[in-house]
């Protein structure tokens, strides 16, 4: 085939002109171009300037005919590689949303408390979820209670002799989720990313 | 001679279509054979421009009719033919041409005429 065809026709597959539109286009530049040679016509004297430059004329053919939008090309197909680095950027913020759940995710590690038992039994916090007695005083169960809320904290009950003091691990129960979570956005987000890279390198390449 | 070429160039690019519609009026033709019949005429140079674009605008406004047939011991080609709104559009056209022409007419004629006395 032709070579200025081929050109052509690398650039109307490059800007999704449809198979058959490209093919009819392509036999009909061909023939063309085949006549004009064979009668010592030159490639100029057919195609104007185009002849210079096959992307410009491909995409011009390919526009006027309605088989793209006008606005696409420029001979470089801006539309599509402007969806290409949008769906990079949204891979990229899914990556960076994953990092900041992994990075933010409470500790696995389970919260250690320091309680002192001067009272009769309590319960701490709105749920119920961590019972303590005897009570700690009051500046203790005040950073016990906001201790406990933060890291989603939950049974804990302990019957302590009167001025003993123990350490009471409070466990998570969302930490690691969030974790996990965060490690499959991240790697989808990379993985995304780095494909589509690839891939709009190699087709500019 | 590239300035001349380049104007001549600008000139036609306004009435090109209308040139393509006249010549395959005449009988349908393919677009290599619309370029030997305007070449025929004087026109050889479609400057910066080409013929296929338009004949896709054509087209796609339905202002011509396409089938493929054999050329003569050729590949099969695709023809061209004005449709009943490509006509129109041609009548049309040539009237706007005329109209344009003779305004202009009206404006060099005297440059014209001063510079051959």
């Amino acid at each position: 085939m032709n070579e200025f065809v081929e050109e052509c026709r690398r650039e109307w597959e490059r800007l999704g002109v449809p198979d058959p539109v490209a093919n009819e286009m392509a036999v009909e530049l061909e023939a063309d171009l085949e006549e004009a040679e064979a009668e010592g016509v030159s490639s100029e004297e057919v195609l104007g300037s185009g002849a210079f430059d096959p992307r410009a004329f491909a995409t011009a053919c390919a526009a006027e005919r309605g088989v793209i939008q006008s606005n696409a090309p420029d001979g470089h197909g801006l539309p599509r590689r402007s969806r290409l680095v949008a769906a990079i950027c949204v891979f990229a913020l899914v990556a960076v949303s994953g990092g900041a759940l992994v990075v933010g995710a409470p500790s696995a590690e389970p919260t250690r408390l320091a309680i002192t038992a001067p009272g009769p039994p309590m319960v701490v916090g709105p749920t119920g979820r961590v019972a303590l007695w005897p009570a700690p005083s009051p500046v203790e169960m005040v950073r016990i209670a906001e201790a406990a809320r933060d890291a989603a904290a939950y049974g804990v009950a302990l019957p302590l002799p009167a001025g003993d003091t123990r350490i009471v691990a409070v466990p998570h129960d969302s930490g690691e989720d969030v974790r996990v979570l965060g490690w499959v956005l991240l790697a989808v987000g990379i993985a995304g990313a780095t494909a589509l890279t690839t891939l709009r390198l190699v087709a500019e390449g | 001679m590239a300035a001349v070429e380049r104007r001549r160039s600008q000139f036609l690019r306004g009435v090109l279509d209308l040139c393509l519609l006249a010549v395959m009026e005449e009988g349908p033709a393919y677009g290599y054979e619309m370029t030997k019949r305007l070449r025929a005429r004087g026109l050889s140079t479609v400057g910066e421009g080409s013929i296929y674009p338009l004949l896709g605008r054509l087209e796609r406004e339905g202002l011509v009719e396409t089938h493929r047939a054999a050329s003569d011991g050729g590949p099969p080609r695709k023809y061209y033919r004005p449709s009943r709104k490509g006509r129109l559009a041609l009548a049309a056209g040539v009237s706007e041409w005329r109209a344009a022409r003779d305004a202009v007419d009206a404006v060099l004629d005297p440059v014209e005429a001063e510079v051959a006395s």
